[in-house]
């Protein structure tokens, strides 16, 4: 019986199946299915060496002498570009935009903010979202330098713990601004409305907009106009992961869930621990799952910044997708994004890195097509090893040839490509391994990958002009994320700048 | 036969495929903080030439499934960082695995961590929630002392207040003990204050060569090494600013040691360490280890008045709410601002802020004023509807109730609308509520030496506002126009409408009606 059992299990092991099942303390009682990874990681080193064929990013120096730990980048007009800093300054830049940054002019503009994280122009001031409140800066005599301070609104509870950070948008079609509130000590929620999304109006009325926020490292509309923010791995979130802010609905972390009452608020939902996000969001209709998740380890580790392409193809052919900055793997993830029964979902790849310190702010000159980014890696780790950095991209006009988007179908998926493809090779389904698993939904600390399963693809059909490939999956998981490695070439023989992708399938369209 | 080895076959082949990657585990998830040669990435804390890992594996696979919080030396340096709990991420199998790879790695082959300890502890640890603190883990699992370097070590207790090192021939012992663990300990005494120690041992010299001796202690000691008093800490201080470092040939052989300590009141912190001639490393022979060369000392970064204009820093002030605002004007005196409270709540004298708390690792906690003469003159809301009215004006406050917290929407007259800042940096505090605003204007002078503050209060709209200046300390006064507060301030009447007393001295107000405003000089002694 025992040599049976041992038998078994080897055959199991030669079939490829991972024989050690995540066996998690907190794992639901129905034991996750042992399942292989779909296929190796695809060498980030070699994507990083490439970068520079298509994409130009530099250092922009900051002021000698100060420390300039950027949390929030501003565009003004002009081509002047203003900085934030941990420390609450704000500085603007002459001369970023040039080629010869040796010149670069700044002005101190202000001092002393509380840690600004979302910074704007807008009508002659610049509106700081800091800890305290949304600060709107003036300088009323034409000095260079601030000396009006207006408090458009201070209405959210701040305990004096240091982690009850506030990340402010860029004004909506509205000009109201969009505040995600981590939770005191992205744990707890000891003071009112931590743990929430709320609007502030031009009049400084404060609108609480959604709850389940945990600990969130940016926010950002896409092209329609709807909000996203970036919320990390932790309790309730068993991977960090980018979020819609549907006015009205629940993120899926309950911590915060008692300021509903302040506002006479509907009560937001309960849900039960150690289970599924599915499970729980089918419960409650509020309940609006992450958009993209961002698997933890794989794609990053702790998500910040976004920005939404909208240059028409000024920084490559990524046109309405989602850039999203990375804290400690100093990158930026790219995300295509697609509504499928009510329900943003899409795909995140790898995209730019090398990024000098841990990724904060991220923001595009639309009409440029130069993005900037900043950071710091005060008080958490990061791949880029300066204490602090400010940086802009620019695409070269080379287009790399990579995965451009992947869309759900009713029986599979459909991957476009930036160029056309090799269409024998791309027509083989031997050429596309596919995994798919997802995370414990639960109050503790993040979660194990679980469920795991390997979907089938049954066929590969190569589109006329080349550019996209419908795949046929026998397989697809409701709920679950579908990572797809693929070894295609272009028709030109290029291999693949990223060869992987992670789809986060919410929901299954329907057959058309 | 066959069977046999075909049965071994299929084992191994088990084993091989059981065992979780623990390179794998450790370069995605633990490499981004600790880095990939376990040295530590952009100053948190290594895991190579660190005690944390090493010993009985509990410590470390704590660490892991719960987390780490708070200050923590680490290989002789100090940090203050947050550890993210791993136990929700990962299953016994990869804890065990990334720890045997970073024992095997970075703790000179601690040895393998099983899975079956892994699962004790998470067992054991089930109902723990918070991440643990350096602390609670070293009390149940210290480092391994080893051998200590000193034999027979003996301690001898007196009673007493002394100022200077006293002739210990001369006093009777209150207690004599010997402590076989070798480890020099002001705790041995079971006394917290006015005692004095001798702990005498033998120290091994396993050759002949230069040892440094490394000595620290507060209140003040001396050691004696081989009958020769080779280092002495003076005066009343604390561990740290006067730490001794003395080489000494030895033999080899035994040789005597003694320590002679005395302690006042406070930190009781004896600091002993011997590195031998193939050494690279002290050894300690005390509870505590290193000392102020080897902690990291506290980043100074001083926030002062430049060029004439005064300093403003926002952030968590000791002493205020969490929405502070100091000014340090150049003249030498400063203040923080509730925005909460719309009030002027500390002023003080000297120093303005240390950044070096808020700038440096997370900036976790209060900062209080750096300078001296600190006085809080007001704690709650300062600007009040003379009519009694709550006001119209919702804030959202937290309340304890019992074990819980209870946030309540409560009616306040005014809420803080911003400021406005001159060239030299005074600060013009504004305010608002229903139908009124309120203007709070600060500017710093000096006149003949003597440094003053000249507030400005006014009231525009059409409520009358009471603005209350001095809520807590003892109010003394006005007679003259001129009021004491605490005995530290000084508030004099200069023009508008008057401030009065209330209540017996228990606070300070001027109520303005619109139109009208009041001028006051605030002086600190």
């Amino acid at each position: 019986m025992k040599k049976l059992s041992l038998f078994l299990a080897l055959i199991a092991l030669t079939a490829g199946l991972n024989a050690a099942p995540a066996k998690a303390v907190n794992a639901p009682k129905a034991a996750p299915k042992a399942a292989p990874k779909a296929a190796k990681k695809s060498d980030t080193k070699k994507s990083e060496a490439r970068q520079s064929e298509f994409y130009d990013r530099i250092q922009i120096p900051t002021p000698v002498g100060e420390v300039c730990e950027v949390s929030s980048i501003a565009l003004m007009p002009g081509k002047k570009v203003a900085i934030g800093t941990r420390r609450g300054d704000v500085w603007i830049a002459e001369g970023a935009y040039d080629d010869d940054l040796s010149k670069i002019k700044w002005t101190k503009f202000a001092a002393s903010l509380h840690e600004p994280l979302g910074m704007f122009w807008k009508d002659g001031s610049i509106f700081a979202t800091n800890r305290p409140e949304l600060t709107r800066l003036t300088d009323t005599n034409g000095d260079g330098k601030a000396d009006r301070f207006d408090s458009i609104c201070s209405k959210w509870g701040i305990n004096g713990d240091y982690h009850e950070y506030a990340f402010g948008s860029e004004p909506d079609r509205n000009g109201d601004v969009w505040v995600v509130l981590c939770l005191t000590g992205s744990f707890h929620a000891f003071s009112p409305w931590r743990g929430w999304c709320v609007r502030v109006t031009p009049e400084g009325k404060m609108i609480p907009t959604t709850s389940g926020i945990r600990s969130p490292g940016g926010i950002g509309a896409n092209e329609k106009g709807d909000m996203f923010y970036t919320d990390n791995q932790g309790v309730w979130n068993g991977s960090s992961s980018l979020k819609w802010l549907r006015p009205g609905s629940f993120q899926g972390n309950p911590t915060g869930n008692k300021s509903a009452a302040l506002a006479n608020f509907p009560a937001p939902p309960e849900p039960a621990s150690g289970s599924r996000i599915l499970a729980e969001r089918l419960k409650f209709p509020d309940f609006v799952p992450p958009a993209v998740i961002l698997p933890h380890g794989h794609v990053g580790n702790s998500p910040s910044g976004i920005a939404c392409d909208m240059t028409k193809g000024k920084f490559g052919p990524w046109e309405n997708q989602m850039l999203i900055g990375e804290q400690t793997a100093s990158q930026v993830q790219r995300v295509n994004l697609e509504v499928v029964n009510g329900l943003y979902q899409g795909a995140v790849f790898h995209f730019l890195a090398g990024f000098e310190a841990g990724l904060i702010p991220v923001r595009m000159d639309q009409e440029d097509g130069t993005l900037f980014i900043g950071g710091s890696n005060r008080g958490w780790g990061s791949r880029g090893s300066k204490p602090f950095t400010f940086e802009r991209v620019r695409f070269k006009g080379k287009v790399p040839f990579d995965m451009h988007d992947i869309s759900a179908l009713n029986d599979g998926f459909e991957v476009t490509f930036t160029h056309p493809v090799d269409a024998a090779l791309a027509a083989d389904v031997k050429n596309y391994k596919m995994d798919t698993f997802t995370y414990i939904y639960q109050a503790s600390y993040g979660s194990p990958e679980v469920d795991q399963t390997t979907p089938t693809v049954k066929s590969a059909t190569v589109s006329a002009d080349g550019l996209k490939v419908r795949l046929v999956i026998d397989g697809l998981v409701r709920g679950h994320i579908h990572h797809l490695v693929t070894t295609v070439k272009s028709q030109a023989g290029d291999s693949l700048w990223h060869d992987e992708g992670w789809y986060t399938l919410n929901e299954i369209p329907a057959a058309k | 036969m066959r069977t046999s080895s075909l049965f071994a076959l299929l084992v191994s082949a088990l084993f091989a495929a059981a065992a979780e990657d623990g390179a794998q585990v450790y370069n995605t998830l633990c490499v981004a903080c600790h880095g990939p040669d376990g040295k530590g990435l952009n100053g948190l804390p290594p895991l190579y030439g660190s005690d944390w890992p090493k010993g009985l594996p509990d410590r470390a696979i704590k660490i892991v499934l719960n987390g780490m919080t708070g200050p923590v030396e680490v290989a002789r340096k100090a940090y203050n960082i947050e550890m993210p709990p791993q136990g929700a991420v990962l299953s016994d199998e990869k804890i065990a695995a990334a720890l045997s790879y970073v024992r095997e790695k970075f703790a000179g082959r601690a040895g393998v961590v099983t899975v079956d300890q892994v699962k004790a502890v998470r067992a054991a640890t089930s109902t723990r929630v918070k991440p643990w603190t350096a602390e609670e883990l070293l009390a149940d699992h210290p480092f391994p002392v080893g051998q200590s370097l000193l034999k027979n070590l003996v301690g001898t207790l007196y009673k007493g207040e002394w100022k200077e090192m006293p002739d210990f021939s001369k006093l009777k012992p209150a207690l004599m003990e010997d402590f076989n663990t070798g480890i020099i300990d002001p705790e041995q005494s079971g006394m917290k204050n006015n005692y004095a120690m001798i702990w005498t041992a033998q120290f091994e010299a396993k050759q002949e060569g230069k040892y440094t001796f490394v000595f620290d202690c507060d209140d003040f000691g001396a050691l004696y090494v081989g009958g020769e008093r080779i280092a002495e800490i003076k005066g009343i201080a604390p561990v740290g600013g006067r730490v001794k470092e003395v080489p000494v040939m030895l033999k080899q052989g035994s040789v005597p040691v003694r320590v002679e300590y005395v302690q006042g009141a406070g930190q009781a912190v004896v600091i002993l360490g011997v590195k031998g001639p193939k050494d690279k490393d002290f050894k300690w022979v005390s509870s505590a280890k290193s000392s102020a060369k080897t902690a990291k000392p506290r980043v100074s970064i001083p926030i002062q008045p430049k060029d004439g204009v005064a300093a403003i820093y926002r952030n968590f002030i000791g002493g205020t709410s969490p929405r502070a605002i100091g000014i340090g004007f150049p003249n030498g005196m400063n203040l923080a601002y509730s925005a909460d409270n719309v009030a002027a709540e500390l002023l003080w004298s000297g120093k303005f802020m240390d950044g070096g708390h808020h700038w440096t690792d997370r900036g976790a906690g209060n900062e209080p004023p750096a300078g001296t003469g600190v006085i809080k003159v007001s704690d709650e809301q300062a600007i009040l509807l003379d009519v009694g009215a709550p006001g119209a004006v919702i804030r959202y406050t937290t309340e304890k109730q019992g074990a819980d917290l209870k946030f309540t929407g409560t009616p306040v007259a005014a809420e803080f609308k911003g400021y406005d800042l001159d060239k030299l940096g005074n600060p013009t505090f504004k305010s608002a509520g229903e139908g009124f605003a309120v203007s709070d204007a600060w500017v710093a002078e000096e006149a003949s030496g003597k440094s003053t503050l000249t507030r400005t209060i006014k009231v525009t709209g059409d409520k009358a506002v009471t603005v209350v200046l001095a809520r807590g300390p003892a109010v003394t006064g006005p007679s003259d126009g001129l009021t004491d507060v605490g005995g530290l301030l000084q508030i004099r009447w200069l023009n508008g409408v008057a401030p009065r007393a209330n209540d017996a001295g228990k606070s300070l107000t001027v109520t303005l009606k619109p139109g009208e405003s009041a001028v006051l000089a605030y002086n600190l002694r």
